[in-house]
């Protein structure tokens, strides 16, 4: 078994191997698919509570990830101001490994493909990706 | 558990709350089955298995290291470290004749997928011998799996190259 906690190593290098043996195209489809099949926690959460439900997906994930986040709830938005990322603060620790270089893409990927049909607007911006500090602004107004 | 992330503002509340846990996501479980699964449906078995030896030799490189210079003794500790974390019920003994047998009573990996709904990858535990044996022949070492994916337990054994 793979533990748990030694998973993101293991997502990283699943990064690099669909990349380096099929292509970027199939590493964005692999995002796109987990995002379609496996995000259904947090796509019935948005369906029923918007973004409430975003408040509650994100409380549950990085408190068990131990993330150094703030989150910020209001009518007209939902953001997520992320401090060191708790997935990018492990890869750095291991430098034994060479992690997937835009490790962080595959948020952008997974959040605004299952967020924005939903009639909200997603942006990721990455200040920091070493550290792992980032802004994830969910707003009014998507594909929905 | 369920608590907070360490800052929290809603509105005009704001509190920090420290996880218990940290670390300790067994939803991760469920990516990495669906990660298998995709290697497996899109790409085949052998495809899947490359990937899990790479893994092998990247994430577990210290591992490896540890289990060539400690001996199975590192593999215990390891395995210990993972199933207290992973609160699993299990045993690990060495025989007689020097083997490592880790008995997995309740694989949390899959009990937790099942429980969240989601999908166990069909060659799940596969994974866990190839990653295993992979360490091991990287380390001197054999290893052997008799699992049972369907009542989620299974029976580990490593030993000396040599000894088998």
């Amino acid at each position: 078994m793979i533990s748990c906690t030694e998973f993101i190593m293991a997502y990283s290098e699943l990064f690099s191997f669909i990349e380096e043996r099929h292509g970027k195209e199939e590493l964005i489809r692999f995002w796109e698919e987990l995002a379609d099949e496996f995000l259904f926690n947090l796509r019935d959460l948005v369906a029923e509570k918007g973004f409430q439900g975003m408040q509650e997906y994100w409380g549950h994930t990085l408190s068990e990830e131990g993330a150094d986040c703030r989150t910020v709830l209001t009518d007209d938005e939902f953001r997520l101001e992320m401090n060191e990322c708790p997935s990018v603060a492990i890869l750095r620790r291991n430098s034994h490994l060479v992690p997937y270089p835009d490790y962080c893409e595959h948020c952008k990927v997974l959040y605004r493909r299952v967020i924005e049909p939903f009639g909200f607007k997603c942006e990721t911006t990455v200040l920091d990706p070493v550290m792992g500090r980032c802004v994830l602004r969910m707003t009014k107004g998507g594909k929905g | 558990m369920h608590a907070e992330p360490k800052h929290k503002e809603t509105g005009g509340y704001s509190a920090n709350i420290e996880s218990h846990m940290a670390n300790v996501h067994k939803d991760f479980h469920g990516c990495f089955s669906f990660g298998l699964k995709f290697l497996l449906d899109n790409y085949g078995p052998e495809e899947m298995e490359e990937y899990l030896r790479r893994l092998a030799r990247t994430v577990y490189a210290p591992l490896i290291e540890s289990v060539r210079t400690r001996g199975l003794q590192a593999l215990e500790d390891h395995w210990r470290h993972i199933m207290s974390l992973e609160d699993v019920d299990f045993e690990i003994h060495f025989t007689d004749d020097g083997t490592l047998v880790l008995d997995v009573k309740k694989c949390p990996a899959i009990s937790h997928m099942r429980a969240r709904g989601y999908e166990v990858c069909a060659r799940f535990c596969e994974a866990t011998r190839i990653v295993n044996d992979e360490i091991c022949r990287r380390a001197g070492y054999v290893s052997e799996v008799e699992y049972d994916q369907e009542n989620a337990c299974c029976t580990q054994r490593f030993r000396k190259e040599a000894d088998r």
